[in-house]
């Protein structure tokens, strides 16, 4: 197992270093100086000197880039300059509101793909099939924002069952706070539980035609504990990829979300900042999602391996 | 080896009446073909057929806001009196730029790429690590990046969407060359005398075709999304130019006292997202039969 993870760990850090590199240089393309635009209208050339001594960027390109990667090993990635306030603070005020929107979602996912996916796997009747179908096509496909205003015109407008958008603290009022989450969670969710669906769907209908099965079948095993004990296991390594690159897709998706439920998480964060030209907020931010996303790569294709033996041995 | 010699003895079956020889036909004429083909017809055909079909122009301020569904108005009008009719019509004009410039960018750029992948070693560690890069980055994450450089527009959009779509093409067309070129008929080819081009071009190209065909309808529909989100978020198509997104955006404010406004855009996204799904599948299952 950790020759696999020696294997393994290089290309995901190479990854990473690479991404970092390239989202610095690539903010630094931004048209316009940010100490003009800090140093307000008409500004004399000593302020913006000044300006520019201070933030740095009167240094050379690689010592800035090495700087901020020092600056972010060692906890502290500066201050913002358009937004105000201390980049941690900035970030740690919204991390925890889009992590609960993502385990929000990844609970749902997880509970709402294999139900689907194993129901579509086992139904029996043309009907149920086709809606099954339907159901899945429709969620992997209409994209985050429509299904989003679908469900705010359902829950929040025609049964006022729910809040249309904005947050409480889960923390703070467990019962109310759900009660903000349940539709930007859903909202979310529903692609990856669709895709989840579908892959499990294929695998489940795979091991059900499977020899192992058919003896199993044939000693007079129960359906039941067929597809749960002998069918279900087998499905599920392949699953875990998809899962894990879903995981990235929620990622994106909750800018989205966050923007049509005023939702104050990171990926509002994002888009002010990148408004706002706010570079070291957009950098610092940019990597952190990149690296959630390639650590949530890593962690799966470990998961895998733990599960497949062919994988680590391979 | 010895599969090469064996030659299929049993006469070709006498195609039933109307099977298609062509895997992509026979694919379309499926019930799902038939409705994903009609579907994105018809979008399209609201979107190109635009100016003859409403007589306000998408960005006409007409005395009147936030009016419901009427005659005049079919789809009733935005916040600042514009008729979303023609705001619709339009915006699926704009979104069919935007997607048709992009997808054959992106697939071009990717396949470019994937040919220069296979010339040497090197070159494939550099573009396949470059495609790893694009990959970390989940896609409208990406989108916000692009835009924070370029700035919001259709241009960038048309940019994120090609950089988005490259990794897949490239990807499916390195895969299927590495392993088309091992194949026996690869081997007589070069046995015969074929270049490396002519070997490329006539032989394994035409062979290798079919994932990317499919994967032009799903890029399609990928395409459209990734636009209705960069334009819902703000970082798209800007203003006053309607966009299927933009629309959609405009119409949270107003879901609870005008819930009409949302209905034009979301029918007309899903309906072309969901028709280029169709169509996708369609191929995807012509092909494998």
């Amino acid at each position: 197992m950790s020759g696999y993870l020696l294997r393994r760990l290089p290309s995901a850090l190479l990854v990473l270093v690479l991404a970092s590199f390239a989202i610095f240089a690539i903010l630094r393309l931004i048209p316009g100086d940010p100490a003009t635009t800090l140093a307000g209208s008409d500004p004399s050339p000593e302020t913006v000197a000044a300006i520019r001594a201070d933030l740095g960027l009167d240094r050379p390109f690689p010592a800035q880039y090495f700087s901020w990667i020092g600056d972010l090993l060692t906890g502290d990635p500066g201050r913002s300059y358009l937004i105000g306030g201390r980049i941690t603070d900035l970030i740690g005020a919204r991390f925890g509101n889009t992590l609960a929107l993502a385990l929000g979602a990844l609970v749902l996912m997880l509970v709402l793909g294999p139900v689907l996916g194993v129901l579509g796997a086992t139904a029996r009747g043309r009907v149920p099939r086709a809606l099954l179908s339907a159901v899945d096509s429709v969620s992997l496909t209409v994209p985050v924002f429509v299904t989003g205003v679908l469900l705010v015109l359902l829950f929040a407008v025609t049964w006022r069952l729910l809040p249309p958008g904005g947050h409480e603290s889960i923390v703070a009022d467990p019962v109310i706070g759900l009660q903000y989450l349940v539709l930007p969670a859903l909202c979310l969710a529903l692609p990856g539980s669709a895709v989840l669906a579908r892959y499990l769907g294929d695998g489940v209908r795979q091991a059900l035609s499977e020899d192992y099965v058919r003896t199993a079948r044939s000693l007079g095993v129960s359906p039941r504990r067929i597809l749960w004990r002998h069918a279900l296991p087998n499905a599920l390594p392949p699953v875990l990829t998809v899962l894990g690159m879903q995981v990235g897709a929620l990622l994106g998706g909750a800018v989205v979300v966050e923007a049509l439920f005023a939702w104050p998480g990171l990926g509002q964060l994002a888009e002010q900042g990148v408004a706002r030209r706010d570079y070291p907020v957009v950098q610092t931010l940019l990597l952190l999602l990149v690296g959630v996303y390639v650590l949530v790569q890593l962690l799966t294709d470990i998961a895998y391996a733990l599960l497949d033996p062919r994988v680590r041995l391979g | 080896m010895s599969a090469a010699v064996i030659v299929d003895e049993t006469p070709a079956p006498i195609a039933p009446t109307k099977r298609a020889r062509n895997p992509y036909i026979r694919g379309l004429r499926t019930p799902r073909g038939i409705a994903g083909l009609t579907v994105v017809a018809l979008v399209v055909l609201l979107g190109l057929a635009a100016p003859l079909l409403t007589r306000y122009a998408p960005t006409f301020q007409t005395a009147d806001a936030l009016l419901g569904p009427s005659g005049e108005h079919p789809l009733g009008t935005d916040e600042i009196g514009r008729d979303l009719w023609s705001r619709v019509l339009f915006g699926i004009r704009t979104d069919l730029i935007v997607v048709v410039s992009a997808v054959p960018l992106g697939a071009l750029t990717g396949c470019l790429l994937a040919l220069v992948s296979v010339t040497s070693r090197w070159a494939d560690v550099v573009v396949q690590r470059a495609f790893d890069l694009v990959l970390a980055f989940p896609g409208l994450i990406l989108g916000l990046t692009v835009t924070a450089v370029l700035g919001a527009g259709k241009s960038t959009v048309i940019v994120v969407i090609a950089v988005v779509e490259a990794p897949a093409f490239g990807r499916m067309l390195r895969g299927a060359i590495l392993s088309h070129r091992e194949r026996e008929y690869a081997l007589a080819a070069r046995v015969g005398g074929a270049g490396r081009v002519r070997l490329l071009v006539r032989h394994i190209l035409p062979n290798a075709a079919d994932p990317l065909v499919v994967q032009i309808a799903v890029s399609l529909s990928i395409a459209v999304i990734v636009e209705g989100a960069m334009s819902f978020i703000g970082i798209g198509v800007r203003p006053p130019e309607p966009s299927l997104g933009s629309i959609v955006s405009g119409s949270v404010m107003h879901l609870q006292d005008h819930p009409s406004y949302a209905i034009g855009p979301l029918v007309a996204i899903s309906a072309f997202v969901l028709g280029l799904n169709l169509i996708a599948e369609a191929l995807n299952k012509g092909v494998r039969r």
